[in-house]
C-alpha cells in the first residue's frame, strides 16, 4: 500500500475524500445561492442567475421607483468635508469685490450689529451653499433671495472664499467667561440632540454647519425657531430640525446668548 | 510489493479510525451549512439577500431617500416600505410609524459615514453603512412604541443619535395611509 503515490485515482482513500469534500462544496453552494435566496419572496428574484448574483453580492443601484417629490425646493448642494476647503487668492480678491455689495448688512470686515449673520471667518462651504440656497429658492429671504438670484456659481464661490479669509471678530458682547449652556456642551441624548459644538466646530465640524461664535442672539434664534417650526427646510434630509425641534424655548434661549458671546 | 497477507492489525485499526474521524468531520460541515440555513430561514440572523447601492453625496439630490419619500408607505397588497437614513446626528424620519402583524421592509442608509440601526425590543440590529442599503424584512407583533438608538460609535455627538419606532394598530395605519402617502410620526 505504501508504494501507492497518495495523491491518485487509484487511491480509495484519495477519491472518496476529494469526492465528498467536493460534494459538500456543491451542495453548500447550491443552497446557499439559488436555494434559499429562492426561498425568499420579498427580494422578487427573475430567476437562478439573478438568485446567484444577488447572493454572491453583485451590487446593483437601488431600484427606481415613483418617488414622492417634494412640494417645497429642497437643497441641490452636494457637501462634501473637503469642500471649498482650498481657496486661491484670486477667489478671494474676486470675492472682495463681489462682497462690496454685502457690506451694508454683513459690515465692511463681514462683521456688523445689524442682527444678519457675521460672515468674517465663516466656513466658505457655510457661505457658499446658503447663497446657493437662497438662489435656488430653498432658503428664502426678502433681502439675500434677489442678491443671491444674480450671482453666478463662481460668484458665490468667490464671495465665500472672500469671508472664511477674512479674521474672526467677536461682536461686541463678548464674554467668555459666559458658562456653556449643558444643551451645547453634552447635549441633551434623550431628546435626540447632540451637543451644537459636535457639528458646530467647537469640538468638530461637519461640513455645512456654520461658525456660530459671535453671531446675534436675534439671529440665532429666528434659525432655531425656523428650523423648529419648518419655516426653514433648506437642511438636509432635516439634520438640523431633527434637533431644533426637540430643543425647548429656553434651551434656544440659552444657546442663542452664549454662541454670542463666544469669539 | 505487499500482498494483503502483510497487513498487520495495526493497519487495519488506523484505516478504520481514519474512516471515522473523516465521517465526524463531514457530519459537523453538513451540521454547520445546516445551521447557516436554518437560521437564516427563521431569521435568527438576516443575511441580506441582495447588495443595492446609493451615493451618500446624493441622497437628498433624486432616488428613494429624498426627504419628500422618506417615511412609511403603504403598498396595493397591503405590504409597507418604510424608508430611512441615518447622518450625523439623527434619523430621518425622527419617528417611524409602522403598523402591527404586518410584512414590513425596512430601506435605510447612511448619508455620511456607518451607523448602527437597532430597534429595541426586536431581532432588529443591522447597519447603516454609506454607500449602501440595509434591506430587511420585518414584521412587528404588537403595537407599542420602541426606541431606535444609532449602535454604532459615528462621531462626536453619536450619543445623542436616537430615533422612534411607533407599531401602531393595523386598521388605524391603512386609515392614515389612505390620507397621506408618506406616514411618520414626528410631532
Ligand atoms: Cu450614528
Amino acid at each position: 500500500m505504501s508504494d501507492h503515490p497518495l495523491f491518485s485515482t487509484r487511491n480509495p482513500w484519495f477519491g472518496i475524500s476529494v469526492g465528498i469534500t467536493a460534494g459538500v462544496a456543491v451542495l453548500s453552494a447550491v443552497v446557499g445561492l439559488i436555494w434559499l435566496p429562492l426561498l425568499q419572496p420579498h427580494l422578487q428574484l427573475t430567476g437562478v442567475w439573478d438568485a446567484i448574483c444577488s447572493a454572491a453580492g453583485v451590487p446593483r443601484a437601488a431600484v427606481q421607483e415613483t418617488a414622492v417629490k417634494p412640494d417645497f425646493k429642497t437643497s441641490n448642494v452636494v457637501m462634501t468635508s473637503e469642500m471649498l476647503t482650498k481657496a486661491d487668492q484670486v477667489s478671494i480678491g474676486r470675492g472682495a469685490t463681489l462682497a462690496q455689495r454685502c457690506a451694508i448688512c454683513h459690515g465692511p470686515q463681514g462683521v456688523s450689529d445689524a442682527h444678519s449673520p457675521n460672515l468674517a471667518g465663516q466656513f466658505a462651504a457655510v457661505t457658499y451653499k446658503e447663497l446657493n440656497d437662497f438662489k435656488t429658492g430653498a432658503r428664502v429671504s426678502v433681502v439675500m433671495s434677489p442678491f443671491a438670484a444674480a450671482m453666478s456659481d463662481q460668484d458665490m464661490k468667490d464671495v465665500a472664499a472672500y469671508y472664511a479669509y477674512l479674521p474672526r471678530v467677536p461682536s461686541n458682547n463678548l464674554d467668555t467667561g459666559r458658562p456653556a449652556p449643558a444643551v451645547v456642551v453634552t447635549g441633551a441624548p434623550m431628546r435626540n440632540i447632540p451637543p451644537c459644538g459636535s457639528c458646530h466646530g467647537d469640538i468638530d465640524n461637519k461640513a455645512g454647519s456654520p461658525w456660530l461664535g459671535g453671531q446675534s442672539v436675534v439671529y440665532i434664534k429666528a434659525q432655531l425657531e425656523a428650523f423648529a417650526s419648518g419655516a426653514r427646510r433648506n437642511d438636509i434630509s432635516q439634520q438640523m430640525r431633527n434637533i431644533a425641534r426637540q430643543m425647548t424655548a429656553e434651551e434656544i434661549d440659552q444657546v442663542a446668548h452664549y454662541y454670542e458671546a463666544q469669539p | 510489493m505487499a500482498t494483503e497477507t502483510d497487513h498487520s492489525p495495526g493497519e487495519a485499526v488506523a484505516a478504520r479510525i481514519e474512516r471515522r474521524w473523516a465521517t465526524l468531520s463531514i457530519v459537523i460541515v453538513g451540521v454547520l451549512v445546516g445551521m447557516a440555513a436554518f437560521i437564516g430561514i427563521h431569521q435568527a440572523t438576516m443575511p441580506q439577500g441582495r447588495v443595492e447601492i446609493a451615493d451618500p453625496k446624493t441622497l437628498h439630490l433624486s432616488g428613494e431617500f429624498t426627504e419628500s419619500n422618506l417615511g412609511s408607505e403603504m403598498a396595493a397588497d397591503g405590504s409597507v416600505t418604510v424608508r430611512a437614513i441615518g447622518q450625523q446626528y439623527s434619523f430621518t424620519p425622527q419617528c417611524i410609524v409602522v403598523p402591527a402583524d404586518t410584512p414590513i421592509n425596512l430601506r435605510a442608509t447612511s448619508a455620511d459615514v456607518v451607523h448602527g440601526f437597532l430597534i429595541e425590543g426586536t431581532n432588529i440590529n443591522t447597519m447603516l453603512v454609506p454607500g449602501y442599503i440595509t434591506d430587511l424584512p420585518v414584521r412587528f407583533k404588537a403595537p407599542g412604541d420602541h426606541v431606535m438608538p444609532c449602535q454604532e460609535f459615528c462621531g462626536i455627538g453619536h450619543q445623542g443619535m436616537w430615533g422612534k419606532v411607533k407599531v401602531v394598530d393595523k386598521t388605524a395605519f391603512r386609515d392614515m395611509a389612505a390620507a397621506k402617502r408618506r406616514l411618520t410620526c414626528v410631532d
